[in-house]
């Protein structure tokens, strides 16, 4: 479901009627061959329209809202899920804020581990939270399906887009998602159609809608147990990644080693 | 048209021998250098005009022949060894080197020398094509003889074969996948010459596509992984070194 250039033109036209194609492109910082393919193969990617958008001071998401493609986007927006939230949060500033909940409370979260333990505050002389990273990071599309993944979310993305489950599988493990699947599984889920391009990292949370703070506060409401446990499956999966990645290489070192 | 394949078969082995040369001079993978310049070895020996003038230089009695089937077997043993132990094929490596692999060779080889020795090789040809018409029983031995020089590559193949599978459904660098599938269809074509006494003489063409296709397929799938290495090696420069310190 890619922009159809006809579409695209016409929104081009209503937004900067004067402007020429080498104007849209300089201000929105987007090659000039780029944007002629995309107009021969009549297939607009949809970072096109973002690109452009945010050069013309226009909302991206209420700019992709108007196409046929994107249409769920143009419901009023509803707020993203606790999960949602935390799910953008990246894995470093997960293990920091369970670090720094260690440092504030003495005891607290260490206390389940070993109570005789000596205060681990000492080496947290200034437990201040440090600002999270903006989305996306580097598994937040899989992170963001996992979050709002009722079990059966995949098998009614595939039904609906038609896709090969394999190839959706594929395109989360490369943490990608093409905008319109990204919607489309948001609207499988029932949750903010936005939700996903944040994740892909085509808008950013503001543009989404998403309050300011509202991924620190969904942090904070977290309980020690939620938050370690969460932490824990994201360090399990980047284990299990790390590990492949190795295995891959030392295959591979083998191979050049004997055949090389 | 065969003449073709057959030569331009020969240019392509040789080359690629001679691009080993500067490693093998280094001490590196000299066994990739051995397998090159025996296949080169063996497709010079499988066409009619070398063949001919390097047997006559031999005593015309075919033992180049003779010659030709024990350098495939030599050639095919260190494809093997090479390929299974770069893919860590463990299983496939022991089917080849262990005691199985070890009786399949001696047999194969020796079949192929005793048969050569019933037959009446007098009179150089390519092939044994002349060999094989002087009579019946000489036309079955030739038969014989094929089928046993056939036997061991193909059980080569055959083993080789799923570990090659695995590597092309694999997660390894796309390179590598391509050099694996290329080397399963060079296993195929190799496992399919077993069938060669089912195809009627007059395709007898097709046995020469199948025989060039799975050279060709070796030879490249092999190279393509030293492509692969250098290309590696280019935009990973000595990365595990560093980090083994």
């Amino acid at each position: 479901m890619p922009i159809p250039a006809k579409a695209f033109q016409r929104w081009l036209h209503e937004i900067a009627p004067e402007a020429s194609t080498s104007d849209i492109c300089r201000a929105a910082g987007i090659k000039r061959s780029t944007l002629a393919q995309q107009l021969v193969r009549g297939k607009v990617a949809g970072a096109t329209v973002v690109s452009i958008s945010r050069a013309y001071n226009i909302n991206p998401v209420s700019a992709l809202a108007g196409f046929d493609a994107f249409r769920q986007l143009a419901a009023p927006p509803f707020q993203p899920t606790r999960s949602e939230l935390v799910s953008q949060i990246s894995t470093p500033d997960l293990l920091r804020a369970l670090l720094l909940r260690t440092a504030a409370e003495p005891g607290g979260l260490a206390k389940a581990g070993q109570s005789d333990m000596e205060s681990p505050g000492a080496s947290f002389p200034d437990p201040q939270p440090t600002p999270l990273g903006p989305p996306p990071h580097a598994t937040s599309v899989r992170d963001w399906v996992e979050a709002i993944d009722d079990g059966e979310l995949r098998h009614r993305v595939s039904t609906a887009t038609g896709i090969a489950p394999q190839n959706y599988s594929a395109q989360l493990t490369a943490n990608r998602l093409t905008p319109a699947l990204a919607v489309a599984t948001a609207s499988a889920a029932g949750v903010a159609a936005a939700g996903g391009l944040v994740a892909t990292g085509l808008v950013t949370e503001a543009e989404a809608g998403w309050p300011p703070g509202a991924r620190q506060a969904a942090l904070d409401s977290m309980t020690d147990g939620e938050l370690t446990v969460l932490a824990g499956e994201r360090l399990q999966t980047l284990g299990r990644a790390l590990r492949r990645q190795e295995h891959d290489q030392e295959r591979t070192e083998k191979i050049w080693e004997n055949l090389g | 048209m065969i003449e073709i394949l057959q030569w331009s078969t020969l240019a392509v082995c040789g080359l690629v021998a001679l691009t080993r040369v500067p490693s093998a001079l280094r001490g590196n993978n000299r066994t990739l250098f051995y397998i090159f310049a025996l296949m080169t070895l063996a497709i010079l020996l499988s066409i009619e005009a070398p063949y001919v003038a390097i047997d006559q230089a031999l005593g015309g009695v075919n033992v180049a022949n003779l010659i030709l089937r024990l350098v495939i077997f030599a050639a095919i043993y260190f494809v093997g060894i090479r390929i299974t132990r770069g893919f860590g094929a463990d299983n496939a490596y022991r089917l080849i080197t262990g005691r199985m692999g070890m009786t399949v060779v001696a047999l194969t080889s020796l079949i192929v020398v005793v048969v050569f020795l019933m037959m009446d090789t007098a009179g150089s040809s390519a092939g044994m094509v002349a060999v094989s018409a002087k009579d019946g029983r000489n036309g079955l031995l030739v038969e014989y003889y094929g089928a046993a020089g056939r036997a061991y590559p193909a059980y080569v193949s055959l083993v080789l074969l799923p570990a090659m599978a695995r590597a092309v459904s694999s997660t390894l660098p796309a390179l590598v996948r391509v050099s694996a599938f290329l080397l399963a269809v060079g296993a195929v074509a190799i496992g399919v010459s077993l069938v060669f006494p089912l195809i009627p003489p007059e395709f007898g063409f097709v046995e020469f596509v199948i025989n060039y296709t799975a050279v060709l397929c070796f030879v490249m799938g092999l190279a393509l992984i030293g492509v692969a290495s250098l290309v590696h090696k280019r935009h990973h420069p000595r990365q595990k070194t560093s980090t083994e310190k």
